[in-house]
């Protein structure tokens, strides 16, 4: 490699590296705390640091080390945070019924005498092993807990993985709704989307510019704005209800925003520029003479429709269709604001979990899945996209 | 068998104000290889596609046959049509490019297999069928058209520049190809190009268009030695123009009175009248240099550039009357001067039937 | 009139209606003197507007979206604007490795980033600051930079800067006379699009931003939620003058840069 090629390179580094460091710190490591989040577990770790040393060289079968226990004594003597103490002590119950009375019994006998403490005359449950066994396992730092009550299972006793009860089993039903909303919105967009595309490269001059235009406006729009508007349309005295009254189609306001039906029409309004766009672009991109040549070989315009404009722009469909259900089981705002109890989505749910209810563990599984999802159909776009040429 | 060939009557397209076509009467007969030949915005494009039924005349009628077709939809005139750039489907392998018309006329599975398979053993595709149209190179796609074209077994094909797109080798192979093809099918063949010399040798008859309207039609030897027009004579190959007055038409031969002094003796014709200004094309190949012995015309000229081509040397001349192109054939008798050079001294010398007169 | 005719007719005039009249609907509400946000507007009046600058919570917000907007702006124009710059350079490595890294933040649900980031930030003792916000907002204002750059980048014949270096300028000056007067146009329009994002971003504040960072676009957000009220359609108002604006301001440079227009 030759001086000036290297100081090229190390020049396009040096304008990259920047970018690349600052996406690294705000981008990246947010999204690997969101992954540590979801498998963290530090509660037992942080409670019991001495056990847990003591228990590296325990094969979890035999009975326990003295050391280890007389390290869980001095460890339990060290607890000064209440909180920290309660929140171990459930983890334990979690997994081992039986703690609760164990563990406030223990604490209490730890506190009370100095010195070496012989457990077992404390609660003949300390003989068990499974007990030890619970408390060196909770002070693995790593859980799948959430990951699992994220897809609505856990594990039992027995460390077997199995479904949670029906009235604790909230998050599957939101993963279908997410799924739903995004079919149903996506579906909306392409077959809005699709004649609106083939309608704008049909055409010429001001109107199809007026076309694009009516495609682009609202994507220059703020979200907020547009959801503010669809507020407006929607709500009980809004102008779509007014109109049908005054029209004298109805007798009373349609129900048409806190539900589904406000959500899947805003969400289609938002995201319809983009099944247009690609759909678009792919139709210009068809040469101009195929239609008169399936003509000329005797197919009538719409058995030319189905044979071959059809089929070459179910291309831009299925790119525009990923694209946008890739962003509508993402979406936060649009299901918060016109959305009612029923319609929120897994961001909400994510965003009900960090922001109201401080659990990260939970924020952080559900967000994992949200993320993988994503990233697999944005995966799916990306290579449907470059091989575009090719085969065109 | 029943006649049906093609008529336009009094056809005129305009698109806004400008008119395309204008007073368009051709008949083109039953099994002929008729080209379609002018510069581009000529109107021959729109000849073609108002033939195939993409445009339709502003006034006036086409017909086929008994038939009326200029108000047909093209889906309903049955006539092969071979675009340029193929127009292939991206999305169809070739053989279901070329089963697509036969599909579109309702014929049964086992048919269609049977006459994709007539069709592009035709054109000598029958191993690429499953290929798409990208993944051929640009001769094939050009083939898989033309197959495509023909399996529904139209009495008339048109092509619109279809070998445009094509260098220069293949080109030729497909001219051949696509004339025996003509020869064996006995089909009715109109052929649009901007190449005078791929119109020369394919057809039939040429139809020469200019802003609209026919300079000329008749057959490709008519076409080049008899042009009628300033506009023929220099679109359709090489000419040497002399203006002149013609100052006799007789039996025996004309002559042509040049301003500067001097005369042309040239082929008689029975159109222009005596005295009337003229013009003279007389083809480069035509002219000899240095020849000796009794020639019709001759005259002393100097080269002022010679410029070599191969196959012939194109040799620039000053004369004292008027100045010449002369393309001299390295093979023939006047290469015994080795080389030409400018400034050179040469008696230039023509007969009178390579003389043809124009109106000026 | 066929019948085909008269059905692509509605379905464009319908479809047009669909995209553009909620964005229409909205803006006459901000000069309404009712305190509801609803049709008929009983009288016309600018206390909504008044409601904005007087108002504390509107006040403060609206400041707040322009520190926040300009911060962004800045930070996002100046790392995007290098990073297309080095990404055009035929010198780089996996050059579709980095460009796919700059894109993935339009791509990654607001939400989850946001969850992310509240985690980190509360570590690095950047939770409920101005700086935080700002890099929260230019993570996802960034690749409107690198992709509007890089296409105007890639507008600029390469023939044109080798000329200047032939004519004895050197890089530097290349790439200050020649190189950049070409990517301005790109560069302004990816500011743009920085700001409008940072002005319309609503996720990742609500994640990252303390009480005093409330932006224009969380308070109409919350305003929305919990008492609806016009001063909403009149905070889109000023959402929809502002974002012409400033796009208005871009082209008015860009025509004033005597560059010709390359194409794309």
């Amino acid at each position: 490699m030759s001086e000036a090629t290297a100081r090229t390179r190390l020049g396009a580094l040096g304008l990259v590296a920047p970018l690349v460091l600052f996406l690294a710190l705000f981008f990246a490591w947010p999204l690997v705390s969101v992954l540590k989040e979801s498998v963290s577990d530090p509660v037992g770790l942080r409670a019991f640091p001495a056990t847990a040393e003591a228990a590296l060289g325990w094969d979890r079968q035999s009975e326990p080390p003295i050391a280890m226990k007389q390290a869980f004594v001095e460890d339990l003597r060290a607890i000064d945070d209440q909180q920290l103490l309660g929140d171990a002590v459930r983890r334990l119950n979690s997994a081992q019924n039986g703690f609760r009375t164990l563990m406030s019994k223990t604490v209490r006998a730890a506190q009370e005498q100095s010195g070496p403490l012989d457990l077992v005359a404390v609660d003949k449950r300390w003989a068990d092993v499974r007990f030890w066994r619970a408390v060196a396992n909770s002070t693995y730092p790593y859980t799948d807990r959430n990951l699992l009550a994220a897809l609505d299972y856990q594990r039992d006793a027995a460390g077997k993985v199995v479904a949670l009860p029906a009235e604790a089993s909230a998050n599957t039903a939101i993963l279908i709704r997410t799924l739903w909303i995004g079919a149903v919105v996506t579906i909306a967009c392409a077959l809005i989307g699709l004649p609106y595309a083939m309608l704008a490269a049909s055409l010429t001059g001001w109107k199809r510019q007026l076309l694009l235009g009516a495609v682009l406006l609202p994507l220059w729009t703020s979200l907020l704005v547009r959801t503010a508007a669809w507020f407006i349309l929607l709500q009980e005295k809004g102008l779509i209800n007014d109109t049908l009254i005054g029209l004298g189609l109805i007798d009373g306001p349609l129900p048409l925003i806190f539900n589904r039906l406000g959500v899947v029409i805003a969400m289609t309004h938002v995201l319809l520029p983009f099944m247009v766009l690609p759909i678009y672009s792919v139709l210009l991109a068809i040469p101009k003479n195929l239609m008169p040549a399936a003509a000329s070989l005797g197919a009538p315009p719409w058995r030319a429709f189905l044979r071959v404009l059809l089929p070459l722009s179910l291309r831009g469909v299925v790119s525009g269709s990923l694209l946008v259900f890739m962003t509508a089981i993402g979406y936060y705002i649009t299901p918060a604001l016109i959305g009612g109890a029923q319609d929120q989505m897994i961001s909400s749910v994510i965003a009900f979990y960090a922001l109201g209810s401080a659990n990260w563990g939970m924020a952080g599984a559900l967000g994992a899945i949200l993320l993988v999802a994503t990233l697999a159909l944005y995966a799916v776009y990306g290579r449907l996209s470059s091989d575009r040429a090719g085969s065109l | 068998m029943a006649q049906s060939n093609i008529r336009f009557e009094q056809v005129n397209k305009s698109f806004g104000t400008l008119r395309v076509v204008d007073d368009l009467n051709l008949t083109i007969d039953q099994g002929e290889f008729l080209s379609l030949l002018g510069p581009s915005g000529s109107g021959k494009t729109t000849i073609l596609m108002m033939l195939a039924g993409f445009e339709s005349p502003t006034s006036g009628t086409i017909s086929l046959g008994s038939q009326r077709i200029d108000q047909l939809p093209p889906y309903k005139r049955n006539m092969g049509v071979v675009f340029q750039n193929y127009a292939l489907f991206p999305h169809m392998d070739v053989a279901a490019n070329v089963a697509f018309p036969l599909e579109m006329r309702g014929i049964a599975k086992a048919d269609i297999a049977e006459k994709v398979t007539r069709a592009l053993d035709m054109v000598q595709l029958g191993t690429l069928k499953d290929r798409r149209p990208s993944q051929l190179s640009g001769g094939q796609q050009q083939r898989v058209a033309l197959a495509r074209a023909l399996v529904f077994e139209p009495s008339v094909v048109l092509m619109d520049e279809p070998l445009g797109a094509l260098d220069k080798q293949l080109r030729e192979q497909m001219q051949l190809d696509i004339r025996a093809l003509h020869r064996r099918l006995g089909l009715t063949i109109v052929f649009v190009t901007h190449d005078q010399s791929e119109a020369l040798t394919m057809s039939d008859r040429i139809a020469v268009f200019n802003r609209g309207r026919i300079e000329q039609i008749g057959s490709p030897r008519e076409i080049y030695d008899q042009p009628h027009s300033r506009f023929v004579a220099q679109f359709i190959g090489e000419t040497n123009l002399v203006e002149g007055t013609l100052a006799e038409n007789g039996q025996s031969g004309a002559t042509v009175a040049l301003p500067g002094g001097g005369t042309i003796r040239v082929q008689p014709s029975g159109a222009p009248q005596q005295s009337q200004k003229i013009l003279v094309s007389v083809r480069p190949e035509r002219i000899r240099l240095d020849k000796g012995g009794k020639t019709d015309n001759s005259y002393s000229a100097t080269i002022t550039d010679a410029v070599y081509h191969g196959d012939h040397l194109r040799i620039q001349l000053d004369g004292d009357a008027f100045g010449f192109i002369v393309k001299a054939d390295r093979s023939r008798a006047d290469r015994s001067r080795a080389e030409w050079s400018p400034g050179d001294r040469v008696t230039v010398s023509f007969s009178a039937s390579d003389c043809w007169m124009l109106p000026a | 009139m066929r019948l085909i005719d008269v059905a692509r007719l509605l379905f464009g005039v319908f479809a047009v209606l669909f995209l553009i009249a909620p964005l229409i609907a909205i803006l006459p509400l901000a000069f309404t003197s009712s305190i509801f946000l609803t049709y008929p507007i009983p009288d016309y009046s600018l206390r909504w507007f008044r409601e904005l600058a007087v108002a504390d919570a509107w006040r403060l917000s609206i400041v707040n979206s322009l520190i926040v907007g300009t911060g962004t702006t800045i930070l996002a124009g100046v790392l995007g604007t290098m990073a297309a710059l080095g990404l055009r350079n035929s010198g780089l490595i996996l050059p579709g490795l980095f460009r796919t890294a700059f894109l993935l933040p339009m791509v990654v649900p607001a939400v989850v980033l946001g969850v992310g980031m509240q985690v980190f930030f509360v570590q690095i003792g950047f939770a409920n600051s101005y700086a935080g916000v700002i890099c929260a907002h230019t993570v996802v204002a960034v690749p409107f930079v690198v992709v509007s750059v890089s296409a105007s980048l890639a507008g600029i014949d390469r023939r044109v800067e080798r000329a200047a270096l032939s004519l004895g300028a050197s890089p530097l000056t290349v790439f200050r006379r020649v190189t950049l007067p070409l990517a301005l146009p790109g560069i302004l329009s990816g500011a743009v699009f920085a700001f409008a994002t940072s002005l319309d971003e609503v996720v990742l504040t609500l994640f990252v931003a303390g009480p005093n960072q409330r932006t224009l676009a969380r308070q109409m957000f919350s305003t929305i939620r919990e008492n609806i009220s016009p001063a909403i359609a009149a905070a889109a108002f000023l959402f929809i003058v502002g974002t012409l604006l400033v796009a208005a301001i871009a082209l008015l440079i860009r025509s004033r840069s005597t560059q010709p227009k390359t194409p794309a």
